[in-house]
Protein backbone atom coordinates (compact mmCIF):
# COMPACT_ATOMS: atom_id res chain seq x y z
CA UNK A 1 0.00 0.00 0.00
CA UNK A 2 1.01 3.33 -1.01
CA UNK A 3 0.01 6.81 0.40
CA UNK A 4 0.48 10.31 -0.66
CA UNK A 5 0.33 13.13 1.94
CA UNK A 6 -0.30 16.46 0.90
CA UNK A 7 2.50 15.61 -1.07
CA UNK A 8 4.12 19.24 -3.03
CA UNK A 9 6.92 19.80 -5.16
CA UNK A 10 8.28 23.13 -5.83
CA UNK A 11 11.54 24.09 -8.06
CA UNK A 12 12.83 27.39 -7.43
CA UNK A 13 12.52 29.59 -3.98
CA UNK A 14 11.00 32.84 -3.44
CA UNK A 15 9.47 35.05 -6.49
CA UNK A 16 10.42 32.76 -8.98
CA UNK A 17 9.35 29.32 -7.49
CA UNK A 18 6.91 27.22 -9.49
CA UNK A 19 5.23 24.82 -7.48
CA UNK A 20 4.95 21.50 -9.83
CA UNK A 21 2.65 19.72 -7.60
CA UNK A 22 0.34 20.69 -5.63
CA UNK A 23 -0.32 18.94 -2.16
CA UNK A 24 -1.78 16.12 -3.57
CA UNK A 25 -3.20 13.05 -1.70
CA UNK A 26 -3.86 9.70 -2.63
CA UNK A 27 -3.75 6.23 -1.17
CA UNK A 28 -3.44 2.77 -3.86
CA UNK A 29 -4.38 -0.21 -1.70
CA UNK A 30 -2.29 -3.45 -1.83
CA UNK A 31 -3.16 -5.55 -5.14
CA UNK A 32 -4.56 -1.96 -6.86
CA UNK A 33 -3.87 -0.53 -9.72
CA UNK A 34 -3.97 3.66 -9.45
CA UNK A 35 -3.61 5.27 -12.97
CA UNK A 36 -2.72 8.80 -13.01
CA UNK A 37 -3.31 10.64 -16.40
CA UNK A 38 -2.68 14.45 -17.78
CA UNK A 39 -1.95 16.12 -20.50
CA UNK A 40 1.99 17.36 -21.19
CA UNK A 41 3.65 19.53 -18.19
CA UNK A 42 0.65 18.65 -15.76
CA UNK A 43 3.38 17.54 -13.47
CA UNK A 44 3.22 13.73 -13.87
CA UNK A 45 6.89 12.88 -14.64
CA UNK A 46 7.82 14.73 -11.71
CA UNK A 47 5.19 13.23 -9.24
CA UNK A 48 6.82 9.61 -10.63
CA UNK A 49 10.13 10.94 -9.47
CA UNK A 50 8.57 11.32 -6.06
CA UNK A 51 6.86 8.16 -5.85
CA UNK A 52 10.38 5.86 -6.93
CA UNK A 53 12.16 8.96 -4.35
CA UNK A 54 14.65 10.05 -6.95
CA UNK A 55 13.09 13.26 -6.32
CA UNK A 56 12.64 14.52 -2.43
CA UNK A 57 9.23 16.40 -1.96
CA UNK A 58 9.29 19.80 -0.99
CA UNK A 59 6.81 18.96 1.61
CA UNK A 60 4.64 16.07 2.59
CA UNK A 61 4.96 12.33 2.49
CA UNK A 62 5.37 9.43 0.55
CA UNK A 63 4.14 6.68 2.73
CA UNK A 64 5.08 3.03 1.82
CA UNK A 65 2.93 0.73 4.05
CA UNK A 66 3.22 2.46 6.93
CA UNK A 67 6.79 3.99 6.76
CA UNK A 68 7.08 7.84 5.43
CA UNK A 69 9.84 7.22 3.31
CA UNK A 70 10.72 10.66 1.53
CA UNK A 71 11.98 11.96 5.31
CA UNK A 72 14.37 9.32 5.29
CA UNK A 73 18.54 10.50 5.45
CA UNK A 74 20.26 10.03 1.95
CA UNK A 75 21.59 6.59 2.74
CA UNK A 76 18.44 5.08 3.76
CA UNK A 77 16.75 6.89 1.23
CA UNK A 78 18.64 4.33 -1.35
CA UNK A 79 17.69 1.78 0.72
CA UNK A 80 14.05 2.97 0.41
CA UNK A 81 14.30 2.66 -3.57
CA UNK A 82 14.68 -0.74 -3.35
CA UNK A 83 11.02 -1.17 -1.88
CA UNK A 84 9.45 0.77 -4.71
CA UNK A 85 10.53 -1.22 -8.49
CA UNK A 86 9.99 1.51 -11.67
CA UNK A 87 9.35 0.98 -15.21
CA UNK A 88 10.42 3.63 -17.62
CA UNK A 89 9.39 4.22 -20.58
CA UNK A 90 10.98 2.45 -23.35
CA UNK A 91 13.01 0.42 -20.91
CA UNK A 92 16.52 2.39 -20.95
CA UNK A 93 18.24 -1.11 -21.07
CA UNK A 94 21.96 -0.86 -20.70
CA UNK A 95 22.71 -1.22 -24.15
CA UNK A 96 25.98 -3.63 -23.62
CA UNK A 97 24.27 -5.80 -21.58
CA UNK A 98 22.14 -8.98 -22.11
CA UNK A 99 18.34 -9.08 -20.99
CA UNK A 100 19.54 -11.02 -18.29
CA UNK A 101 22.44 -9.12 -17.03
CA UNK A 102 19.85 -6.26 -17.36
CA UNK A 103 17.62 -7.70 -15.62
CA UNK A 104 20.33 -8.61 -12.75
CA UNK A 105 21.47 -4.76 -12.08
CA UNK A 106 19.63 -4.19 -9.11
CA UNK A 107 20.85 -7.36 -7.78
CA UNK A 108 24.09 -6.39 -8.59
CA UNK A 109 24.11 -2.90 -6.88
CA UNK A 110 22.50 -4.91 -3.69
CA UNK A 111 25.43 -7.22 -3.53
CA UNK A 112 24.01 -10.66 -3.94
CA UNK A 113 25.88 -13.43 -4.92
CA UNK A 114 26.41 -14.26 -8.35
CA UNK A 115 24.41 -17.85 -7.35
CA UNK A 116 21.35 -16.41 -6.32
CA UNK A 117 21.31 -13.96 -8.73
CA UNK A 118 21.28 -16.62 -11.56
CA UNK A 119 18.51 -18.06 -10.34
CA UNK A 120 16.84 -15.21 -9.25
CA UNK A 121 17.17 -13.74 -13.02
CA UNK A 122 16.35 -17.33 -14.02
CA UNK A 123 12.96 -16.70 -12.39
CA UNK A 124 12.01 -12.97 -13.48
CA UNK A 125 12.84 -13.97 -17.04
CA UNK A 126 10.39 -17.13 -17.48
CA UNK A 127 7.64 -14.72 -15.72
CA UNK A 128 7.77 -12.31 -18.07
CA UNK A 129 8.10 -14.70 -20.76
CA UNK A 130 11.45 -13.88 -22.17
CA UNK A 131 13.55 -17.29 -22.02
CA UNK A 132 14.52 -17.72 -25.12
CA UNK A 133 15.73 -14.06 -25.16
CA UNK A 134 17.53 -14.00 -22.37
CA UNK A 135 21.20 -14.02 -23.45
CA UNK A 136 20.05 -11.05 -26.29
CA UNK A 137 21.14 -7.60 -26.18
CA UNK A 138 18.73 -4.76 -26.08
CA UNK A 139 19.17 -4.13 -29.59
CA UNK A 140 17.80 -7.55 -30.69
CA UNK A 141 15.01 -7.30 -28.81
CA UNK A 142 11.63 -5.56 -29.62
CA UNK A 143 9.88 -2.90 -28.20
CA UNK A 144 7.42 -5.07 -26.28
CA UNK A 145 10.50 -7.74 -25.51
CA UNK A 146 12.63 -4.93 -23.83
CA UNK A 147 9.56 -3.49 -21.76
CA UNK A 148 9.32 -7.13 -20.32
CA UNK A 149 13.00 -7.15 -19.31
CA UNK A 150 12.10 -3.22 -17.82
CA UNK A 151 9.17 -4.96 -15.71
CA UNK A 152 11.45 -7.89 -14.47
CA UNK A 153 14.04 -5.48 -13.66
CA UNK A 154 11.71 -3.87 -11.78
CA UNK A 155 10.79 -6.75 -9.78
CA UNK A 156 14.44 -7.98 -8.98
CA UNK A 157 13.89 -7.16 -5.67
CA UNK A 158 10.50 -8.10 -4.68
CA UNK A 159 9.07 -4.54 -4.21
CA UNK A 160 5.10 -4.25 -3.30
CA UNK A 161 5.03 -1.00 -5.12
CA UNK A 162 5.49 -0.95 -8.70
CA UNK A 163 5.67 2.42 -10.03
CA UNK A 164 4.95 2.75 -14.20
CA UNK A 165 5.70 5.73 -15.52
CA UNK A 166 4.48 5.64 -19.02
CA UNK A 167 5.48 2.22 -19.68
CA UNK A 168 3.41 1.34 -22.63
CA UNK A 169 4.07 4.94 -24.05
CA UNK A 170 5.51 4.17 -27.61
CA UNK A 171 4.39 0.84 -27.49
CA UNK A 172 2.15 -0.35 -30.86
CA UNK A 173 -1.66 -1.01 -29.28
CA UNK A 174 -1.08 -4.93 -29.31
CA UNK A 175 2.51 -4.69 -27.42
CA UNK A 176 0.81 -2.03 -24.98
CA UNK A 177 -2.20 -4.48 -24.79
CA UNK A 178 0.21 -7.56 -23.76
CA UNK A 179 1.92 -5.64 -21.39
CA UNK A 180 -0.79 -4.27 -19.72
CA UNK A 181 -2.27 -8.02 -19.59
CA UNK A 182 1.57 -9.07 -18.19
CA UNK A 183 1.01 -6.38 -15.69
CA UNK A 184 -2.52 -7.16 -14.47
CA UNK A 185 -1.29 -11.08 -13.98
CA UNK A 186 2.14 -9.89 -12.05
CA UNK A 187 -0.48 -7.36 -9.79
CA UNK A 188 -2.55 -10.65 -8.83
CA UNK A 189 0.53 -13.11 -8.44
CA UNK A 190 2.50 -11.06 -6.41
CA UNK A 191 -0.16 -8.98 -4.81
CA UNK A 192 1.67 -5.61 -6.00
CA UNK A 193 0.35 -2.07 -5.65
CA UNK A 194 0.63 -0.58 -8.97
CA UNK A 195 0.95 3.18 -9.48
CA UNK A 196 0.17 3.26 -13.69
CA UNK A 197 1.24 7.15 -14.56
CA UNK A 198 0.21 7.59 -18.53
CA UNK A 199 -1.04 10.14 -21.03
CA UNK A 200 -3.01 7.12 -22.83
CA UNK A 201 -6.43 6.47 -21.96
CA UNK A 202 -6.85 3.86 -24.00
CA UNK A 203 -4.41 2.09 -21.72
CA UNK A 204 -6.10 3.15 -18.46
CA UNK A 205 -8.98 1.87 -19.69
CA UNK A 206 -7.83 -1.70 -20.06
CA UNK A 207 -5.64 -1.40 -17.12
CA UNK A 208 -7.07 0.70 -14.37
CA UNK A 209 -9.09 -0.31 -11.09
CA UNK A 210 -8.99 3.62 -9.95
CA UNK A 211 -8.15 6.76 -11.82
CA UNK A 212 -6.67 10.20 -11.20
CA UNK A 213 -6.47 13.41 -13.55
CA UNK A 214 -3.70 15.45 -12.79
CA UNK A 215 -3.70 19.09 -14.12
CA UNK A 216 -1.20 22.07 -13.47
CA UNK A 217 -0.17 20.18 -10.09
CA UNK A 218 -3.49 19.46 -8.87
CA UNK A 219 -5.76 16.28 -8.69
CA UNK A 220 -8.98 17.06 -10.08
CA UNK A 221 -10.83 14.57 -10.70
CA UNK A 222 -10.50 10.90 -9.18
CA UNK A 223 -12.49 7.73 -8.56
CA UNK A 224 -13.44 4.51 -9.43
CA UNK A 225 -12.95 3.59 -13.30
CA UNK A 226 -15.96 1.67 -14.01
CA UNK A 227 -18.13 4.78 -11.97
CA UNK A 228 -16.27 7.71 -13.98
CA UNK A 229 -16.70 5.74 -17.16
CA UNK A 230 -20.88 5.59 -16.34
CA UNK A 231 -21.18 8.97 -15.09
CA UNK A 232 -21.60 11.46 -17.76
CA UNK A 233 -21.63 14.95 -15.76
CA UNK A 234 -17.61 13.39 -15.58
CA UNK A 235 -14.88 15.57 -17.38
CA UNK A 236 -12.28 12.51 -16.92
CA UNK A 237 -14.85 9.73 -17.52
CA UNK A 238 -15.79 11.48 -20.95
CA UNK A 239 -11.72 12.05 -21.42
CA UNK A 240 -11.64 8.19 -20.99
CA UNK A 241 -14.14 7.37 -23.94
CA UNK A 242 -12.72 6.37 -27.01
CA UNK A 243 -13.44 9.45 -29.50
CA UNK A 244 -13.85 8.06 -32.98
CA UNK A 245 -15.01 8.94 -36.23
CA UNK A 246 -18.56 8.94 -37.30
CA UNK A 247 -21.22 8.49 -40.47
CA UNK A 248 -23.25 11.32 -41.45
CA UNK A 249 -27.11 11.47 -40.50
CA UNK A 250 -29.42 11.27 -42.59
CA UNK A 251 -31.28 14.52 -43.82
CA UNK A 252 -33.20 16.11 -41.30
CA UNK A 253 -32.49 13.53 -38.94
CA UNK A 254 -30.56 14.67 -35.60
CA UNK A 255 -26.94 13.61 -34.87
CA UNK A 256 -27.11 12.05 -30.90
CA UNK A 257 -23.77 11.41 -28.95
CA UNK A 258 -25.18 9.03 -26.06
CA UNK A 259 -22.87 7.70 -23.52
CA UNK A 260 -23.38 4.57 -20.70
CA UNK A 261 -24.56 6.10 -18.38
CA UNK A 262 -25.53 3.15 -15.83
CA UNK A 263 -23.89 -0.36 -15.33
CA UNK A 264 -26.89 -1.66 -16.42
CA UNK A 265 -27.55 -0.75 -19.96
CA UNK A 266 -29.63 -3.80 -21.61
CA UNK A 267 -27.63 -5.05 -24.66
CA UNK A 268 -30.81 -4.45 -26.82
CA UNK A 269 -30.97 -0.91 -25.96
CA UNK A 270 -31.20 0.56 -29.62
CA UNK A 271 -33.88 -1.74 -30.82
CA UNK A 272 -35.82 -0.78 -27.91
CA UNK A 273 -35.46 3.23 -28.35
CA UNK A 274 -36.19 3.01 -31.89
CA UNK A 275 -39.95 1.36 -30.42
CA UNK A 276 -40.07 3.16 -28.24
CA UNK A 277 -39.70 6.50 -30.33
CA UNK A 278 -41.45 4.89 -32.93
CA UNK A 279 -38.92 6.12 -35.18
CA UNK A 280 -35.46 4.78 -36.94
CA UNK A 281 -32.73 4.85 -34.89
CA UNK A 282 -29.32 5.03 -37.46
CA UNK A 283 -26.16 4.02 -35.93
CA UNK A 284 -23.41 6.12 -37.00
CA UNK A 285 -20.78 5.02 -34.99
CA UNK A 286 -20.07 3.32 -31.79
CA UNK A 287 -17.38 1.92 -29.43
CA UNK A 288 -18.76 -0.15 -26.18
CA UNK A 289 -16.77 -2.43 -24.04
CA UNK A 290 -16.75 -4.42 -20.67
CA UNK A 291 -14.80 -2.91 -18.05
CA UNK A 292 -14.37 -4.62 -14.75
CA UNK A 293 -17.77 -6.61 -15.73
CA UNK A 294 -19.85 -3.79 -16.69
CA UNK A 295 -20.54 -2.21 -20.33
CA UNK A 296 -19.26 0.94 -21.00
CA UNK A 297 -19.05 3.17 -24.03
CA UNK A 298 -20.80 5.43 -26.24
CA UNK A 299 -22.61 5.46 -29.28
CA UNK A 300 -23.69 8.43 -32.67
CA UNK A 301 -27.23 7.93 -33.11
CA UNK A 302 -28.71 9.56 -36.61
CA UNK A 303 -32.45 10.03 -35.11
CA UNK A 304 -35.02 12.02 -36.88
CA UNK A 305 -38.55 13.47 -35.72
CA UNK A 306 -39.69 13.81 -31.85
CA UNK A 307 -38.55 16.33 -29.26
CA UNK A 308 -34.94 16.64 -27.97
CA UNK A 309 -36.89 15.58 -24.76
CA UNK A 310 -38.85 12.52 -25.85
CA UNK A 311 -35.26 11.96 -27.10
CA UNK A 312 -33.41 12.44 -23.93
CA UNK A 313 -36.37 10.52 -21.51
CA UNK A 314 -36.11 7.67 -23.52
CA UNK A 315 -32.25 7.41 -23.54
CA UNK A 316 -32.84 7.40 -19.40
CA UNK A 317 -34.86 4.87 -19.23
CA UNK A 318 -32.09 2.73 -20.67
CA UNK A 319 -29.54 4.40 -18.55
CA UNK A 320 -28.10 6.09 -21.05
CA UNK A 321 -27.31 10.09 -21.29
CA UNK A 322 -27.50 11.86 -24.99
CA UNK A 323 -26.75 15.12 -26.20
CA UNK A 324 -28.08 16.25 -29.36
CA UNK A 325 -25.10 17.64 -32.48
CA UNK A 326 -22.40 16.60 -31.83
CA UNK A 327 -19.83 19.68 -33.55
CA UNK A 328 -18.07 19.59 -30.33
CA UNK A 329 -16.67 16.38 -30.87
CA UNK A 330 -13.54 15.46 -32.09
CA UNK A 331 -13.10 13.34 -34.90
CA UNK A 332 -10.44 10.93 -34.77
CA UNK A 333 -7.31 13.27 -35.35
CA UNK A 334 -8.60 15.16 -32.36
CA UNK A 335 -10.00 18.04 -34.78
CA UNK A 336 -13.11 19.10 -34.30
CA UNK A 337 -15.85 17.47 -37.16
CA UNK A 338 -17.90 20.06 -39.01
CA UNK A 339 -21.59 19.17 -38.63
CA UNK A 340 -21.64 17.49 -41.94
CA UNK A 341 -25.45 16.45 -42.89
CA UNK A 342 -25.13 14.97 -45.69
CA UNK A 343 -23.12 14.16 -48.67
CA UNK A 344 -19.06 13.93 -47.11
CA UNK A 345 -18.64 11.57 -44.74
CA UNK A 346 -17.31 13.89 -41.89
CA UNK A 347 -14.74 10.72 -40.11
CA UNK A 348 -12.81 11.47 -42.76
CA UNK A 349 -12.81 15.28 -42.96
CA UNK A 350 -12.09 14.88 -39.62
CA UNK A 351 -9.20 12.86 -39.75
CA UNK A 352 -7.47 15.26 -42.81
CA UNK B 1 84.73 38.85 -57.86
CA UNK B 2 82.22 35.28 -58.44
CA UNK B 3 85.03 33.63 -60.46
CA UNK B 4 87.20 33.98 -57.42
CA UNK B 5 84.66 33.25 -55.10
CA UNK B 6 83.70 30.62 -56.36
CA UNK B 7 87.15 28.67 -57.36
CA UNK B 8 88.61 30.23 -53.86
CA UNK B 9 86.07 28.55 -51.70
CA UNK B 10 85.90 24.85 -51.42
CA UNK B 11 82.37 23.85 -51.70
CA UNK B 12 83.06 21.16 -49.47
CA UNK B 13 83.52 23.66 -46.53
CA UNK B 14 80.15 25.38 -47.04
CA UNK B 15 78.22 21.81 -47.71
CA UNK B 16 80.16 18.68 -46.57
CA UNK B 17 77.80 16.23 -48.32
CA UNK B 18 77.49 13.25 -46.18
CA UNK B 19 76.63 9.89 -46.85
CA UNK B 20 72.80 8.75 -45.47
CA UNK B 21 72.71 5.70 -43.06
CA UNK B 22 73.37 2.63 -45.03
CA UNK B 23 69.99 0.92 -44.92
CA UNK B 24 71.37 -2.08 -43.64
CA UNK B 25 72.51 0.08 -40.14
CA UNK B 26 68.63 1.66 -39.81
CA UNK B 27 67.50 -0.78 -37.91
CA UNK B 28 69.86 -0.70 -35.10
CA UNK B 29 69.52 3.11 -34.81
CA UNK B 30 65.57 3.11 -35.21
CA UNK B 31 64.83 -0.45 -33.48
CA UNK B 32 65.80 1.34 -29.61
CA UNK B 33 64.34 4.60 -31.02
CA UNK B 34 61.25 3.08 -31.17
CA UNK B 35 61.38 0.92 -27.95
CA UNK B 36 62.10 4.36 -26.37
CA UNK B 37 58.85 5.75 -27.97
CA UNK B 38 56.34 2.96 -27.41
CA UNK B 39 57.75 2.95 -23.36
CA UNK B 40 57.41 6.64 -23.71
CA UNK B 41 53.68 6.26 -24.64
CA UNK B 42 52.97 3.30 -22.91
CA UNK B 43 54.33 4.86 -19.59
CA UNK B 44 52.42 8.24 -20.12
CA UNK B 45 48.86 6.39 -21.04
CA UNK B 46 49.09 4.07 -17.74
CA UNK B 47 49.32 7.61 -16.27
CA UNK B 48 46.77 9.13 -17.98
CA UNK B 49 43.96 6.22 -17.86
CA UNK B 50 44.80 5.91 -14.11
CA UNK B 51 44.14 9.99 -13.76
CA UNK B 52 42.02 11.06 -16.26
CA UNK B 53 39.45 8.32 -16.38
CA UNK B 54 38.12 9.09 -12.39
CA UNK B 55 38.83 12.72 -13.04
CA UNK B 56 36.18 12.90 -16.38
CA UNK B 57 34.00 10.79 -13.94
CA UNK B 58 34.09 13.58 -11.16
CA UNK B 59 33.91 16.34 -13.80
CA UNK B 60 30.80 14.91 -14.74
CA UNK B 61 29.31 14.68 -12.10
CA UNK B 62 30.03 17.64 -10.05
CA UNK B 63 28.72 19.83 -13.40
CA UNK B 64 25.05 20.27 -13.00
CA UNK B 65 22.67 17.04 -13.22
CA UNK B 66 25.55 15.20 -12.27
CA UNK B 67 25.22 12.75 -9.33
CA UNK B 68 27.08 15.30 -7.14
CA UNK B 69 26.47 18.32 -8.40
CA UNK B 70 29.42 21.03 -6.78
CA UNK B 71 29.37 23.78 -9.55
CA UNK B 72 32.26 25.48 -7.89
CA UNK B 73 34.61 22.48 -7.77
CA UNK B 74 33.47 22.05 -11.44
CA UNK B 75 34.16 25.66 -12.38
CA UNK B 76 37.83 25.32 -11.32
CA UNK B 77 38.59 21.74 -12.20
CA UNK B 78 36.91 22.93 -15.76
CA UNK B 79 39.41 25.98 -15.50
CA UNK B 80 42.43 24.17 -14.94
CA UNK B 81 41.84 21.50 -18.04
CA UNK B 82 41.09 23.76 -20.43
CA UNK B 83 44.34 26.10 -19.50
CA UNK B 84 46.23 22.59 -20.25
CA UNK B 85 44.12 21.71 -22.77
CA UNK B 86 45.03 25.61 -24.42
CA UNK B 87 48.78 25.42 -24.22
CA UNK B 88 50.61 24.44 -27.55
CA UNK B 89 52.70 21.13 -26.20
CA UNK B 90 55.82 22.50 -26.81
CA UNK B 91 54.67 25.80 -24.82
CA UNK B 92 53.83 23.08 -21.88
CA UNK B 93 56.74 21.36 -22.12
CA UNK B 94 59.43 24.66 -21.72
CA UNK B 95 57.29 26.47 -18.93
CA UNK B 96 57.11 23.15 -16.58
CA UNK B 97 60.66 22.47 -16.90
CA UNK B 98 60.97 23.41 -12.93
CA UNK B 99 58.07 21.06 -12.22
CA UNK B 100 59.54 18.04 -13.99
CA UNK B 101 63.03 18.93 -12.40
CA UNK B 102 61.41 18.63 -8.97
CA UNK B 103 59.48 15.10 -9.63
CA UNK B 104 62.07 13.58 -11.69
CA UNK B 105 65.22 15.53 -10.70
CA UNK B 106 66.47 15.80 -14.66
CA UNK B 107 65.11 18.19 -17.25
CA UNK B 108 65.92 16.12 -20.39
CA UNK B 109 65.54 12.02 -21.32
CA UNK B 110 62.63 10.04 -21.45
CA UNK B 111 61.71 10.72 -17.30
CA UNK B 112 61.52 14.04 -18.11
CA UNK B 113 58.96 13.90 -21.45
CA UNK B 114 56.56 11.56 -19.17
CA UNK B 115 55.97 14.59 -17.00
CA UNK B 116 54.19 16.82 -19.55
CA UNK B 117 53.01 14.57 -21.66
CA UNK B 118 51.10 13.28 -18.62
CA UNK B 119 50.09 16.60 -17.69
CA UNK B 120 48.59 17.42 -21.60
CA UNK B 121 47.68 13.98 -21.73
CA UNK B 122 45.33 13.87 -19.05
CA UNK B 123 43.74 17.14 -19.23
CA UNK B 124 43.07 15.79 -22.98
CA UNK B 125 41.48 12.40 -21.63
CA UNK B 126 39.29 14.31 -19.11
CA UNK B 127 37.45 15.99 -21.91
CA UNK B 128 37.47 12.64 -23.53
CA UNK B 129 35.91 10.83 -21.00
CA UNK B 130 33.76 14.00 -20.37
CA UNK B 131 32.59 13.98 -23.51
CA UNK B 132 31.42 10.13 -23.56
CA UNK B 133 29.75 10.02 -20.43
CA UNK B 134 27.42 13.21 -21.76
CA UNK B 135 26.27 10.82 -24.20
CA UNK B 136 24.54 8.53 -21.88
CA UNK B 137 20.95 9.20 -22.28
CA UNK B 138 19.67 10.50 -18.32
CA UNK B 139 17.13 7.73 -18.18
CA UNK B 140 20.10 5.42 -17.96
CA UNK B 141 21.45 6.71 -14.83
CA UNK B 142 17.46 7.40 -13.69
CA UNK B 143 17.18 3.64 -14.22
CA UNK B 144 20.36 2.80 -11.87
CA UNK B 145 19.61 5.18 -9.04
CA UNK B 146 16.55 3.48 -9.00
CA UNK B 147 17.60 0.40 -8.88
CA UNK B 148 19.20 1.46 -5.59
CA UNK B 149 22.88 1.78 -6.84
CA UNK B 150 25.05 3.63 -4.79
CA UNK B 151 27.08 7.03 -6.84
CA UNK B 152 30.17 4.64 -7.17
CA UNK B 153 27.94 1.74 -8.46
CA UNK B 154 26.31 3.69 -10.67
CA UNK B 155 28.95 5.33 -12.16
CA UNK B 156 30.63 2.27 -12.73
CA UNK B 157 28.09 -0.15 -14.37
CA UNK B 158 25.61 2.71 -16.03
CA UNK B 159 27.50 5.46 -16.55
CA UNK B 160 31.02 4.51 -17.79
CA UNK B 161 29.97 1.33 -18.61
CA UNK B 162 28.08 2.26 -21.45
CA UNK B 163 30.33 5.22 -22.42
CA UNK B 164 33.35 2.58 -22.87
CA UNK B 165 32.79 2.04 -26.61
CA UNK B 166 33.10 6.05 -26.75
CA UNK B 167 36.14 6.10 -24.45
CA UNK B 168 38.00 3.69 -26.15
CA UNK B 169 37.24 5.54 -29.37
CA UNK B 170 38.77 8.37 -27.83
CA UNK B 171 41.85 6.09 -26.45
CA UNK B 172 42.29 5.78 -30.00
CA UNK B 173 42.90 9.24 -30.86
CA UNK B 174 45.11 10.38 -27.40
CA UNK B 175 47.29 7.44 -28.22
CA UNK B 176 48.11 8.71 -31.38
CA UNK B 177 48.40 12.48 -30.31
CA UNK B 178 50.73 10.85 -27.58
CA UNK B 179 53.00 9.67 -30.27
CA UNK B 180 52.66 13.26 -31.43
CA UNK B 181 53.76 14.40 -28.33
CA UNK B 182 56.54 12.35 -28.01
CA UNK B 183 57.80 13.51 -31.41
CA UNK B 184 57.91 17.04 -29.97
CA UNK B 185 59.43 15.61 -26.81
CA UNK B 186 62.42 14.15 -28.98
CA UNK B 187 63.78 18.01 -29.16
CA UNK B 188 63.64 18.39 -25.33
CA UNK B 189 66.42 15.19 -25.99
CA UNK B 190 63.57 12.75 -24.62
CA UNK B 191 64.96 10.27 -27.39
CA UNK B 192 62.55 8.02 -29.49
CA UNK B 193 61.73 7.82 -33.28
CA UNK B 194 60.77 11.19 -33.10
CA UNK B 195 64.13 12.49 -31.61
CA UNK B 196 65.91 10.66 -34.84
CA UNK B 197 63.85 12.03 -37.15
CA UNK B 198 64.68 15.64 -36.02
CA UNK B 199 68.62 14.35 -35.57
CA UNK B 200 69.20 12.39 -38.41
CA UNK B 201 66.26 13.32 -40.91
CA UNK B 202 65.81 17.45 -40.56
CA UNK B 203 69.43 18.22 -38.79
CA UNK B 204 71.68 16.35 -41.03
CA UNK B 205 69.58 15.82 -43.78
CA UNK B 206 69.26 12.23 -43.95
CA UNK B 207 66.75 11.82 -46.34
CA UNK B 208 66.90 7.79 -45.75
CA UNK B 209 66.55 8.21 -42.09
CA UNK B 210 63.57 10.92 -42.28
CA UNK B 211 61.71 8.47 -45.24
CA UNK B 212 62.35 5.25 -42.58
CA UNK B 213 60.81 7.60 -39.43
CA UNK B 214 57.77 8.57 -41.67
CA UNK B 215 56.92 4.97 -42.72
CA UNK B 216 57.55 4.17 -39.46
CA UNK B 217 55.04 6.34 -37.59
CA UNK B 218 52.57 6.12 -40.87
CA UNK B 219 52.53 2.51 -40.10
CA UNK B 220 52.15 2.61 -35.92
CA UNK B 221 49.23 5.52 -36.20
CA UNK B 222 47.70 3.27 -38.85
CA UNK B 223 48.36 0.33 -36.57
CA UNK B 224 46.74 1.86 -33.47
CA UNK B 225 43.72 3.38 -35.75
CA UNK B 226 42.45 -0.04 -36.94
CA UNK B 227 43.57 -1.73 -33.39
CA UNK B 228 40.89 0.69 -32.13
CA UNK B 229 38.61 0.90 -34.10
CA UNK B 230 38.48 -3.29 -34.03
CA UNK B 231 38.65 -2.46 -30.06
CA UNK B 232 35.31 -0.27 -30.02
CA UNK B 233 33.59 -2.44 -32.49
CA UNK B 234 34.26 -5.57 -30.22
CA UNK B 235 32.72 -4.03 -27.38
CA UNK B 236 29.49 -2.30 -28.92
CA UNK B 237 27.35 -5.72 -29.37
CA UNK B 238 25.24 -4.05 -32.48
CA UNK B 239 28.40 -4.20 -34.37
CA UNK B 240 30.04 -6.94 -33.12
CA UNK B 241 26.55 -9.22 -33.73
CA UNK B 242 25.22 -7.91 -36.66
CA UNK B 243 28.82 -8.18 -38.47
CA UNK B 244 28.73 -11.92 -38.09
Amino acid sequence: MISLLELTKTYGRGADAVIVLDRLNFEVGTGEIFAVTGPSGAGKSTLAQCINLLERPTSGSVVVNGEDLSSLPEKRLRAARRRIGTVFQSASLLSRRTASENIALPLEYLGVTPGEIRARVGELIDRVGLGPKAHSYPFQLSGGQAQRVGIARALALRPSILLADEATSGLDPDTTSSVVELLKQLRTDLDLTVVFITHEMDTVRQIADSVARLERGRIVETGRLVDLLTDHGSPLGRALQPRRGFAAADDGAATWYVTYDSTDVPGDWIQRVSADLAVPVHLLGASVETVHGINTGSATLGIAAASDDAVRAVLARYGLSGTPDVRREPGPGGAPVSPVRSGAVPALEGAA
Amino acid sequence: MSAVGVSSVPIGSIYVPRADVPVAELPALLLPAYGETVLMVGVVMVVVLAVGTPLGLLLHNVAPGGLFERPALHAVLGWLISVGRSLPFLILMASIVPFTRFITGTNIGIAAAVVPMSLAGIAFFTRIVENALRSVPPSIVRVARASGGSNLQIMRSAQFGEAVPAVLGGLTIQVIAMIEYSAIAGTIGAGGIGYVAVTYGYQRFDNTVMLATILILVATVAFVQVAGDRLVRWVTPQKRLQRA
